[in-house]
């Protein structure tokens, strides 16, 4: 019975989106106007599936034996779906990467700097004001510091996500309840061991509930890193586009990409179910 | 008898709570931060053209604060810091305000109301994911380069925090407050201000300071897309011109004054709320 | 049986009420029972859990409908919560926003007392339970069993002739519970014309010291109705009594256990 709530649960959940997307095809018949010639302010779905797609064909950059937009290749639903595919995998590539190594980073650090009560005060307290240093803001700085190639878009990304992984640590260790810990050490476990078999899995809840925040703002951050300088990836797509008024090409990136997190997020949590079958 | 104050209670909630590891002023906290003003200091005399000096940041705050002339060289107005951060403080509290009250209102409306919620939330988690970079054009081509657009950008998304909040907070309070006003002779009206209003106040208030702390960065974000002032476009403006000491000026005002203004909220959560035990210092 | 008059606090005609199970099927908690409560009578429900005491409880309560039948207290039939039926949960349900003081006052200020009378009222009714002094403390500074004694405090300076009170010692130690015995009853007997008390637990023991009468349940009936008439006060000593004795031992064998051990 609870099976078949949760389905109607999502059922509704789904005629919501189609009733979300209805609106908008409604709006875009009700607005009717256009930016630039043959683009409307608000693109209804048949030109979305079919005009702005193909148009995706335009950041194709060659391969396959394809050659690349600039170089004459007709556009095709072919071709502007090996260019999303590519474009997207370089988006990809580039989250995945800054995502494993500011995460890994992030929380071997802020382990290594729990094992005391002492270093964890001594970086909780900077800690809070970097946190509090408007990451998508700072952009520009990393650029000038690590170039706009994808080295610097990588180490960008690994820093907004390193940062809420390495918080989420600092800040749960302490909270870990004393009487699992003092529970161990009566057992016999040594200081090391109460460490790496109570605390460390007690902090996983935390740490997977700000992994799933650290999965969004990954996204924002692989966006902002390509859209302020990148030769390709989703961000240079909205980039492209939005410095010539197609509206319809960020709306379908913007669907393409809320798909993309939806699915990051998903496979984080499938991720993390297995290390919390028992919460 | 035992008719003294203790703090025990034989609920089940009364598992042994973590020893609180922060004094009031923590020495070694204030440690921390020197040592981070010194890896800085150390960061400067090696990357001296990229990495600028405490100090040097220091005095371009101090001679641009209330007015830059040089700003006018990157074609922006010649206001100071000060301005380009109270524009953006501005923005920032519309959006807070605004969202704040979307969001609190359709949280607490879905609470109860299982069809309700179950068709709002993926409404709100979409809202919630689309990219700023992406919904900041869409609302400066349609509503032009305004400050509305700008505070309407960060608006959605305090909204959709404070709706997970807001709904969460309603959806756990527990039943046998409102059972037991009843049975008290509470009315809907009293049940409404004396029982769920102060029940969700802490998980709301909470809700509110996680959506600030990230209203500032959204708010520069669109102001950096599309805007005439505030930190965002002095950030734009600069980072064009490779100054990074003005960049590091901004970065840290807006940084000094977004943690300011938490430390701030969470001196008033625990006030407001003070019956609470967490007392909303330990919403992170 | 019965019959209804003017000395009736709580009758309940006929009631039954049945529960969907998740994953199909029905509980029925009260099976058409019937029952009187005259005015002034502290009256146990006694049996195990999932017997249908408590399910009783909120239906006198309003907190729950009967599936068929009514319930009548003071010759109105209920349709849900009121002031006139004051009610002890067993979960702790003093507000946490609330001071001690704001807690007892609260019923009274929703009726609409004056101020200077409800804070009058309220800290009688405190100084009677042994609180004097925490007016101005937060519910998370007290204890489970001072908690209990504000709820008491609260129910009583609303000034309800009914009082229903739900297990609402059962997660306290010994000592305490037996502490809240004395304050309860001298509440109760401190008025000239006693309140109606219906109050539910699962503890013999509790009901044989506290009521003047016993309604065993079981399974949705009332497998047994019996007078106490144990001279009050009671003590542990009272227990000993024979007729209590008698009682204790009927009791034991309707809910399934042998006065000697084991299982029926």
């Amino acid at each position: 019975m609870n099976g078949s709530r949760s389905f109607n649960d999502r059922r509704v959940g789904v005629a919501a989106l189609l009733a979300l997307a209805l609106v908008w095809q409604l709006m875009s018949v009700l607005f009717p106007m256009e930016i630039v010639p043959g683009v409307p302010m608000v693109p209804g779905w048949q030109v979305v599936v079919t005009r702005t797609f193909l148009s995706l064909s335009n950041f194709w950059e060659g391969g396959f034996g394809i050659p690349a937009a600039s170089a004459g290749t007709p556009p095709s639903y072919g071709v502007a779906f090996l260019s999303l595919l590519f474009n997207s995998l370089d988006t990809f590539r580039r989250l995945a990467l800054g995502f494993v190594i500011g995460g890994g980073i992030g929380f071997a650090l802020g382990l290594l700097l729990s094992l005391s009560e002492w270093s964890n005060r001594f970086v909780g307290a900077p800690l809070r004001f970097i946190r509090a240093l408007p990451l998508l803001a700072m952009i520009p700085l990393f650029q000038l510091w690590f170039g706009i190639a994808d080295f610097g878009m990588v180490v960008f990304i690994a820093y907004g996500v390193g940062v809420i992984i390495f918080t989420s640590v600092i800040n749960a260790v302490p909270r870990v309840p004393q009487i699992y810990r003092d529970n161990a050490r009566t057992l016999g476990a040594s200081k090391l061991r109460t460490f790496y078999t109570v605390t460390v899995p007690a902090i996983l809840p935390e740490v997977r509930s700000a992994a799933v925040i650290a999965v969004g703002v990954g996204w924002a951050a692989a966006l902002g890193a390509e859209y302020l300088g990148a030769q390709s990836g989703l961000g240079r797509i909205v980039v492209a586009s939005e410095a010539f008024g197609y509206l319809d090409r960020m709306f379908l990136t913007a669907v393409v990409i809320i798909v993309y997190a939806a699915i990051s997020t998903w496979l984080v949590e499938r991720g993390f179910a297995r290390l919390l079958r028992w919460a | 008898m035992n008719a003294t104050v203790t703090a025990r209670r034989t609920t089940p909630s009364s598992s042994p709570r973590p020893v609180r590891w922060r004094p009031r002023v923590d020495v070694v906290g204030l440690c921390g931060v020197v040592a981070m003003l010194g890896v800085w200091q150390a960061m400067s005399v090696h990357f001296g053209r990229v990495v600028p000096s405490p100090l040097t940041v220091a005095n371009e705050m101090a001679k641009n604060f209330i007015s830059a002339p040089t700003f006018r060289h990157y074609g922006i107005a010649d206001a100071g810091y000060l301005d380009a951060i109270l524009y953006t403080a501005g923005n920032v509290s519309m959006s807070m305000i605004a969202g704040g009250a979307a969001g609190i209102a359709f949280g607490l409306l879905t609470a109860r109301r299982r069809l309700l919620r179950s068709a709002l939330d993926p409404i709100f988690l979409t809202l919630g994911t689309i990219p700023i970079f992406i919904a900041a054009p869409f609302l400066l081509l349609w509503f032009g380069i305004s400050r509305f657009s700008a505070v309407a950008i960060v608006a959605i998304y305090v909204a959709t925090i404070v709706y997970a909040y807001s709904q969460r907070a309603l959806y756990n309070l527990s039943p046998v407050y409102e059972q037991y006003a009843q049975t008290l002779g509470a009315d809907d009206r009293r049940l409404f201000w004396d029982i769920m209003v102060p029940g969700t106040l802490p998980e709301i208030l909470g809700g509110l300071r996680i959506a600030l702390a990230g209203a500032w960065g959204l708010a520069a974000i669109s102001e950096l897309i599309g805007s005439q002032r505030g930190a965002g476009k002095v950030i734009q403006s600069l980072a064009n011109s490779v100054d990074v000491k003005a960049i590091f000026c901004v970065l840290l005002l807006l940084g000094v004054v977004a943690a300011a203004i938490d430390a701030l909220m969470a001196l008033v959560i625990s006030r407001v709320t003070a019956w609470n035990r967490a007392g909303g210092n330990d919403h992170e | 049986m019965n019959e209804t008059n003017d000395r009736t606090a709580i009758a309940v005609h006929n009631v039954t009420r049945r529960f969907q199970r998740t994953g199909g099927g029905e509980v029925i908690a009260a099976d058409n029972m019937s029952l009187t409560i005259p005015r002034g009578e502290f009256v146990c429900l006694v049996g195990p859990s999932g017997c249908g005491k408590t399910t009783m409880l909120q239906m006198i309560a309003g907190l729950l409908a009967p599936s068929e039948g009514e319930i009548e207290v003071d010759g109105r039939k209920v349709t849900g919560p009121g002031p006139d039926r004051g009610v002890v949960f067993q979960k702790d349900s003093v507000f946490p926003w609330m001071t001690v003081i704001q807690n007892i006052e609260y019923g009274l200020k929703c009726r609409g007392v004056p101020a200077a009378e409800r804070r009058a009222l309220a800290r009688r009714y405190l100084a009677h339970v042994g609180l004097e002094g925490l007016e101005e403390s937060w519910p998370r500074e007290l204890s489970g069993g001072m908690l209990k004694r504000v709820a008491i405090a609260t129910v009583f300076a609303n000034g309800s002739r009914v009082l229903l009170l739900d297990e609402p010692f059962g997660a306290l130690d010994y000592v305490t519970k037996h502490q809240l015995y004395d304050v309860l009853l001298s509440l109760w007997s401190e008025d000239e014309q006693h309140r109606t008390v219906v109050f539910v637990t699962h503890d013999i023991d509790e009901a044989l010291l506290l009521a003047d009468r016993v309604l065993v349940f079981k399974a949705g009936h009332i497998a047994a109705d019996l007078s106490i008439d144990s001279p009050r006060p009671r003590n542990t000593e009272s227990l000993l009594q024979p007729a209590v004795v008698a009682h204790k031992r009927t009791m034991l064998e309707h809910i399934g256990l042998r006065p000697s051990g084991g299982t029926a």
